[in-house]
């Protein structure tokens, strides 16, 4: 049997969401692994939510959003730019592939783009196989404050 | 043989265990001083910046 | 009001935890007063075998420092968490790895083989290194196994209360010893002994406006005393790190690495520390980025110096 990646997807809701839609309408066969989450800009995803993708089982992360220059809040995806820059170098600390994390920009009109993005992380997963992770014991716990 | 562990050693800083062996006569026949542990700073100091390192082995030893 | 029970115990530990509470100097005399110390290997002589023999839930307190980097530091975090009607974990180490837990970018081979054969100062021509069980002619004779990988305290046994800080100041853990002695302690599972705010909150240098070009080092450029160290482009985690010590790092003249762990709501201190520090960051193509970050020299051990262990991925993978 071969393995299947396990993918988050965190996809910008303006254009890569849009075009994964995009995707769908026009019937575009593709890769079914990325699970898609959306956040409404790609400037919204914490270096912490693919951390945590990775340390609850994902296999691969991508983290889509607008192309530079056409990010709906005007300068969201540069902080995505820089953040993911960032992370990819301590990523690759933790001894992850830089095949499993990939930041793509995908537009809303670039369903095509968007099944070969999908299929390209999917591909490149499957060959570095399943993520080995060491988990915590015990799930981090955040305090309740008072009430 | 009786054997006398005296585990952890204390009013020191680190971790030791000692281990006595007296014969039967009573004297000692054998004594060994174990250190029970190592955390490795002469590898993960490895390829840090030289200037961060007193930051780091300072806590070799906190005494 | 009847004494408490007092126990401290280190565990890959470096006693400056120890020293903290000892920092707290004659006030000692009014911890004297209001704990009987039942186990304090640095301090007072008792043994394992009487923490073993005590009734469970006879410590009143146990704060436990030193992260759990082999199986006797497992072994008495159970044993500890057994005999203590409340469990603390003291200092850095304990509440998220420490500086034991850079260890956790390399594995159980790679140290034994730089402490016991590579490193220049090692005469070990016969190749011997420490094993679990020697046999000698008395006997056999054990220690503990080290195990690959660093955990902090919460990864063994459920913790009480976190005591941030690499040490915690002897303020604070003043302030922590009259809270356990009131008994007024905020729900369990709570940090106690910092602020629920960052650094910057209570750092003294001017802070401007965050714009920044270019990392430095100050192996190789000096600081200005007055302005923030961030904006100046030398590395400081203020904006990641709770506060509650002081700022005595930054008072000292060089920032900050993040031993109070991270403010409340952030899971993983370094992730966050990528975040905060990428956002200020002034660049907007890739080339310049890429310019500008690889002036970071070994990003992990800057961004999570001191909680490996306790961030979402725990180690390097080998």
């Amino acid at each position: 049997m071969t393995f299947e990646p396990k993918i988050v997807g965190i996809l910008c809701n303006w254009c890569s969401y849009t075009g994964a839609d995009l995707a769908g309408t026009a019937r575009i066969k593709y890769a079914p692994n990325v699970r898609m989450m959306r956040v409404m800009c790609s400037g919204r995803v914490d270096p912490t939510f693919v951390m945590k993708a990775f340390a609850e089982g994902a296999d691969g992360v991508l983290v889509a959003g607008c192309h530079p220059g056409d990010c709906h809040y005007i300068d969201g995806n540069y902080k995505t730019m820089r953040r993911m820059a960032l992370l990819k170098k301590m990523l690759a600390e933790y001894g992850i592939e830089p095949g499993r994390f990939r930041l793509e920009w995908v537009s809303a009109s670039e369903g095509d783009r968007w099944a070969k993005v999908v299929n390209q992380i999917t591909e490149d997963v499957r060959k570095l196989g399943p993520a080995k992770f060491e988990t915590k014991k015990s799930k981090r716990r955040i305090p309740v404050p008072a009430a | 043989m009786k054997r006398i562990s005296i585990d952890p050693i204390t009013r020191l800083e680190g971790h030791g265990k000692i281990e006595i062996f007296l014969a039967d006569d009573g004297g000692v026949e054998n004594c060994y001083f174990q250190v029970p542990e190592l955390r490795g700073f002469e590898k993960f100091v490895e390829g840090m910046p030289v200037e961060e390192v007193p930051r780091v082995v300072s806590r070799i030893c906190g005494v | 009001m009847a004494k408490i029970n007092l126990a401290s115990y280190w565990a890959a530990a470096c006693g400056g935890c120890d020293v903290a509470i000892l920092d707290i100097h004659e006030k000692i005399l009014d911890l004297a007063a209001a704990a009987n110390i039942v186990f304090w290997p640095i301090a007072v002589d008792f043994k394992y075998e009487d923490v073993e023999a005590m009734v469970d839930g006879h410590i009143d307190v146990t704060l436990f420092h030193g992260a759990v980097r082999n199986s006797e530091n497992e072994h008495l975090a159970k044993l500890l968490r057994r005999k203590s009607k409340v469990l603390v974990a003291f200092g850095s180490c304990a509440h998220m790895g420490g500086i034991p837990g850079l260890a956790n970018l390399f594995n159980r081979r790679q140290i034994f083989q730089r402490v016991y054969h590579s490193s220049p100062s090692t005469a070990n021509p016969e190749g011997i290194e420490p094993q679990t069980r020697t046999a000698v002619p008395e006997g056999e004779l054990t220690i503990p196994e080290f195990y690959d990988t660093v955990r902090p305290l919460d990864d063994l046994v459920e913790v009480d209360y976190y005591v941030p800080g690499c040490p915690p100041t002897p303020n604070q853990i003043w302030n922590v010893v009259q809270a356990i002695v009131s008994g007024q302690l905020p729900p369990k599972g709570s940090v106690v002994g910092a602020s629920d705010k960052t650094q910057c909150d209570e750092c003294h240098l001017k802070k401007n406006e965050k714009k920044i070009t270019g990392f430095k080092r100050i192996a190789t450029a000096q600081p200005e005393q007055e302005t923030c160290y961030l904006e100046q482009g030398f590395l400081c985690l203020g904006p990641v790190t709770r506060g509650g010590c002081d700022t005595r790092c930054q008072l000292s003249g060089v920032a900050c690495r993040g031993c109070y762990g991270p403010p409340p709501g952030v899971v993983d201190q370094g992730a966050k520390a990528i975040s905060a520090i990428a956002s200020v960051i002034e660049a907007k193509d890739e080339a310049e980025i890429e310019r500008i970050i690889a002036q970071i020299p070994d990003p992990l051990r800057s961004f999570n110096r001191f909680g490996i262990p306790g961030s979402l991925l725990v180690r390097k993978i080998l």
